[in-house]
């Protein structure tokens, strides 16, 4: 069984790899308001985002083994299909963190197990039914219900405060939006951490090195929320400052009510059993909380970008999860795989190296958005009485 | 409902994410509404209505934050 654990070991190697990507991928979905605002200095705003998806990690452990259930079918998962997913979405996620563009971390994930079970098993293996109900039908939902909510409340918000001193206004909506972005942190923690956990517990079952009814052993929960709360640390600051900035400038309420929607369609969604997307649904409240404020203040250019990016996300992780099993096919066995997570790695190595020649950290990530099209240089006008938009 | 569509669950989840996400945001607001009442520069005049009504729109916001996560976890 030498071989075994040794094609095990890259397996679970890769899926904590995965669930880094998927935790700087994501830094932006709670913490993004909180920075470009200046709620949080961003080192303080990332430790916090660390602590919360850690913790939240923690406190819910039912969903395990249950990633790509009822989307492939569970004859045609093998350990090379899952590892194949898992460079799919990971290669996927370094692609768009590279490009500053936040999408969906599930759905890139979910993408290369598609692809890798389609080549390796044929196209029987993929539940059409299954896609559309579980991954398109709620992609398509969620950014537009998480919009409603968002515009909704962001109006609400500037009527009710608009006769408000600042002072009280501007300390307020703080204190507002730290809370709600930190709810956004835990539930990220919570539905992000088990997706991990999910992959890690079905490459254990396949190998069959613990039963099928077995609970997700205790270090496989601790290294998977390790790895995004890790992941969530480093902070992946392009797509921050695209969130908090690119999309539309954020305010103090508009950061509040933002995150507030995001946290509240994340719970209910999460106790109702609706499969939805984290980032999809905090991106659609960013947009809603720019519209409900001033629809011109969005930059419209930059979420019709986003929006091509998160219709190609499923296919592209699904291409790249195809190619990493056939290559690892090709050369066969635990070399194949090995030779396939070298390469994935330096395709993550190389990605690292471009994005440096322009990087974004902390220091540069409020920095003044330049763009073209948009007459939107609103930072002059801030005037406390200004109420919702028509 | 639909073979596609779970309507239902559909409808639950908007209404609570606008329950959440509107409503306890609009309470919020007319929290920090009351505050800005109770600290404002006439003597004696709305300071304690403006408190009042500052404490029991933080509670509300309090209670509906600890709902949900109550919600989320005993799925």
């Amino acid at each position: 069984m030498y071989t075994g654990s040794l094609l095990l070991s890259v397996v679970v190697t890769t899926a904590l790899a995965f669930a880094f990507t998927n935790g700087f991928h994501d830094t932006a979905n709670a913490m993004a308001t909180s920075i470009v605002t200046g709620a949080l200095r961003p080192h303080s705003a990332v430790a916090l985002a660390a602590i919360l998806n850690f913790l939240g990690a923690f406190l819910s452990l039912q969903v395990a083994a249950t990633i790509a259930q009822g989307i492939v079918d569970a004859g045609a998962i093998t350990l090379t299909v899952i590892f194949a997913g898992l460079v799919g979405g990971m290669v996927w996620n370094l692609v768009t963190w590279y490009l500053g563009m936040p999408t969906s971390s599930s759905h890139a994930l979910i993408g290369g197990v598609v692809g890798a079970a389609f080549i390796a098993a044929g196209a029987s293996a993929v539940k059409g039914h299954g896609l559309l109900t579980k991954v398109l039908i709620p992609a398509l939902l969620s950014p537009l219900a998480a919009g409603l909510v968002a515009v909704v409340g962001t109006s609400l918000v500037y009527l009710i405060t608009r006769n408000v001193p600042e002072r009280i206004r501007d300390r307020g909506f703080r204190v507002g939006q730290i809370g709600s972005a930190s709810l956004v942190s835990l539930a990220h923690g919570t539905n992000d951490a088990q997706t991990t956990m999910g992959v890690v517990t079905l490459a254990l079952i396949v190998d069959h090195t613990i039963g099928e009814t077995a609970s997700t052993p205790t270090w496989v929960v601790m290294s998977s929320a390790a790895a995004l709360a890790l992941g969530t640390y480093v902070g992946g600051w392009r797509i921050i400052r695209t969130v908090g900035k690119g999309l539309t400038e954020i305010r103090n309420p508009q950061g509040f009510s933002a995150e507030s929607a995001s946290a509240a369609l994340i719970l209910a969604a999460s106790h109702q059993g609706f499969p939805l997307s984290t980032t999809q649904v905090c991106c659609g409240s960013i947009v809603g909380a720019g519209t409900g404020r001033r629809p011109a203040g969005v930059r419209w250019g930059m979420v019709a970008r986003l929006v091509a990016l998160w219709l190609i996300t499923l296919p592209a992780a699904a291409l790249v999860g195809a190619a990493a099993w056939l290559g690892a096919r090709l050369i066969g066995g635990v070399q194949g795989v090995a030779v396939v997570f070298v390469m994935a790695l330096i395709i993550a190595l190389e990605l690292y190296v471009a994005a440096d020649l322009k990087p974004v950290n902390a220091s540069n990530v409020n920095a003044v958005w330049r763009s073209k099209p948009e007459p939107s240089s609103d930072d002059t006008e801030a005037t406390p009485t200004e109420g919702p938009t028509s | 409902m639909n073979d596609y569509l779970d309507l239902d669950i559909l409808w639950k989840v908007l209404v609570t994410g606008l329950a959440g996400g509107a409503g306890l945001v609009a309470v919020y607001a007319l929290g920090l509404a009351g505050l800005s009442a109770a600290a404002g520069r006439r003597p004696g005049g709305h300071r304690l209505p403006g408190l009042l009504l500052a404490g029991t729109c933080f509670l509300i916001v309090a209670a509906g934050v600890g709902m949900g996560l109550y919600l989320m976890l005993s799925r």
